[in-house]
């Protein structure tokens, strides 16, 4: 590694230079840069490639249960046509659309109320932080477990809370009914996930400058204009982020609705990802199961180019570019 | 004159209004927040017959201990198998955390510092790692695993776990080494070190917040999954906690104080080293991640 001919060290002038030689030369100019990568390149192709490639393969065959790939039959676009003609196809994916939706809004909205309160200092501060990162960092196995039991329909709290206010008389059964499953689990995923929008939007909000908010209160804007006119506009990069990481981590939720209800009551908490589980691991539809999986890596890589574009906003106009 | 101080009046009043919306947001989220905590606690610390009452005894009549006692006791049934998951835990966390770092931290510097042809799209290849969710990847590391041998040992969550800690830990540390001076590592091979050296003894002690926030998220990564731990360990000395507990839950359904008990010692490492080092993951966030 050491041999290396010190081209990235002055690399304004390599530059211009490497972009006259071909692609192979170039290439074997930064072979040592390779090394650094190629670790994680490594890794990554493994748990990646082969998966996305399988994945896309078993969708176009029809598979026996066994999945003994010997006996699989070729079936073309089946398995889709199944996938989007199915009746359930489009009820899984409207609460889908809820669920990630609602998820996504409500997570933000608190995580950035939350980080608006707590931009000013103030004694216990750290320690606030810390309590409502909690739930971020705790197990979601853990956290369905103890929302399980405070949703039990005989002896859960919540229930018996708002018995005891008097906005409920006799048992309160939010998981196990159709009509509000759905939301009650919402409420499990924003406990979850509130706190990572908090966190980013606190760092977000460290980056507004402080000369500019003084400025704009000398000049009489109000603290709402303050806030719409200054921070907000600068709080735009790290919002874009935060928002496409809790779409894309809501759209792929699985634990939380497999653990607190299993997609049931009557798929009334059934999502993509828990529809996935259902037709390939239950039922042994590999190949629907693997048309569903596809269709979702389209609507990934969607979300993806939105996400690159955002991280990578002002990359090379960094000063090592 | 009048005008003027009734404007200043009227505008001090504004900004404590808002300050108070913060002050009683805070609360609400607050309640929010540790309202499920503490009922966990509370439940733990009852016996299965206190918690199965309507209504619930708010503060347990007898509190005791007894949950916590058999979960860890060596020398029972259920301490022995509740140990054993949180020491596989604990093996399996440790050495992706380990691997991670490893592994990110000269392919953050390289994205940051170098540019060799592919570099845009191998960056951009990291980063949509996480945009797969782990169920459609299910069977085939599976199929990955078997033809690996790595079935029902943990090599196999240790690879998988390292690819999805990758795409932050390098996002993160590369924000940081964009931060650092390139000026530095110049001086340094000026001075006579080769590029390797100037990576080990200049950048790497400068981006150590990054690296002990990019060690707390895969540590936390790794001690939480559930998906593929639930699938690829069918032998139970090899569990991990999340699916440990699952089982436990499965044989006894309804003694919730003991399931609460053991949620509660399975977030205790996490939330304590979260706790202690928050400050990194923020300071790594903020001037790292965040800041253009």
């Amino acid at each position: 590694m050491s041999s290396s001919q010190g081209q990235a060290i002055f690399r304004d002038v390599p530059a211009t230079v490497r972009k006259e030689a071909n692609f192979g030369q170039r290439v074997y100019n930064s072979r040592f840069d390779y090394l650094y990568v190629a670790p994680a390149l490594l890794v990554m192709l493994i748990v990646i490639a082969y998966p996305v490639y399988y994945t896309i393969d078993l969708s176009f065959f029809k598979t026996p249960a066994s999945l003994s790939l010997a006996n699989k039959t070729f079936t073309g676009l089946d398995n889709y046509v199944t996938v989007l003609t199915s009746a359930i196809f489009w009820k899984v994916t409207w609460q889908t659309i809820i669920w990630t939706v609602l998820s996504t809004l409500f997570s933000f909205l608190i995580g950035l109320g939350a980080a608006l309160a707590l931009h000013r200092a103030f004694i216990g501060r750290a320690l606030l932080r810390g309590l409502l990162l909690i739930p971020w960092v705790v197990s979601a196995v853990a956290a369905s477990y103890v929302w399980k039991w405070l949703y039990h329909s005989d002896f859960g709290v919540i229930g018996a809370l708002l018995n005891q206010v008097g906005l409920a008389d006799g048992p309160v059964n939010l998981i196990d009914n159709t009509t509000t499953s759905l939301y009650a689990l919402i409420v499990v995923n924003v406990w979850k996930e509130f706190s990572f929008a908090m966190i980013m939007l606190m760092a977000g909000l460290q980056t507004v400058p402080e000369s500019l908010l003084r400025a704009a209160q000398v000049d009489g804007a109000s603290a709402w204009q303050r806030f719409w006119h200054v921070t907000v506009p600068q709080l735009q990069g790290v919002s874009t982020v935060t928002i496409l990481l809790l779409v894309v981590q809501n759209f792929n939720s699985f634990i939380i609705p497999f653990i607190m209800t299993g997609g049931g009551p009557v798929g009334s908490t059934q999502i993509w990802i828990t529809h996935i589980y259902e037709l390939a691991f239950l039922r042994q539809n590999w190949g629907v199961g693997a048309a569903y999986a596809v269709l979702l890596f389209l609507i990934m890589m969607v979300l993806g180019y939105f996400y690159v574009r955002a991280l990578t906003r002002g990359d090379d106009k960094r000063a090592g570019a | 004159m009048t005008t003027i101080s009734e404007r200043a009046v009227s505008r001090r009043n504004r900004v404590d209004w808002w300050r108070w919306a913060g002050r009683l947001f805070l609360v609400l989220v607050l309640g929010f927040t540790v309202m499920p905590m503490i009922w966990m606690i509370i439940t733990s610390l009852k016996t299965g017959f206190a918690a199965m009452q309507y209504p619930p005894q708010w503060w347990p009549a007898s509190p005791t201990l007894e949950n916590y006692t058999r979960l860890l006791d060596p020398s029972g049934r259920i301490g022995q198998d509740f140990l054993h998951y949180f020491w596989n835990s604990l093996w399996v966390s440790t050495i992706t955390t380990v691997l991670a770092v490893v592994v990110a931290v000269p392919a953050a510097y390289a994205f940051s510092r170098f540019r060799f042809p592919g570099r845009n799209f191998l960056f951009f290849a990291v980063l949509l790692r996480n945009m797969f969710p782990a169920v459609v990847f299910l069977v085939p590391l599976f199929i990955l695993m078997k033809a690996l041998g790595l079935v029902n040992t943990h090599g196999s969550l240790i690879l998988t776990y390292l690819t999805f800690g990758l795409p932050l830990a390098i996002w993160l540390l590369k924000g940081f080494y964009d931060n650092i001076p390139i000026q530095l590592e110049q001086a340094a091979r000026i001075d006579g070190a080769t590029r390797f050296q100037a990576f080990i003894f200049v950048v790497m002690p400068l981006s150590t917040p990054g690296i002990i926030a990019t060690s707390i998220y895969s540590f936390i990564g790794a001690w939480n999954e559930y998906i593929y731990a639930y699938t690829f360990l069918t032998k139970q000395s090899q569990m991990t906690l999340p699916v440990g507990i699952q089982r436990f839950f499965s044989e006894n359904a309804t003694d919730w104080p003991g399931l609460m008990a053991a949620t509660f010692i399975m977030s205790v490492p996490v939330v304590v080293l979260f706790l202690v080092l928050q400050k990194y993951f923020v300071q790594a966030l903020t001037e790292g991640a965040v800041k253009h």
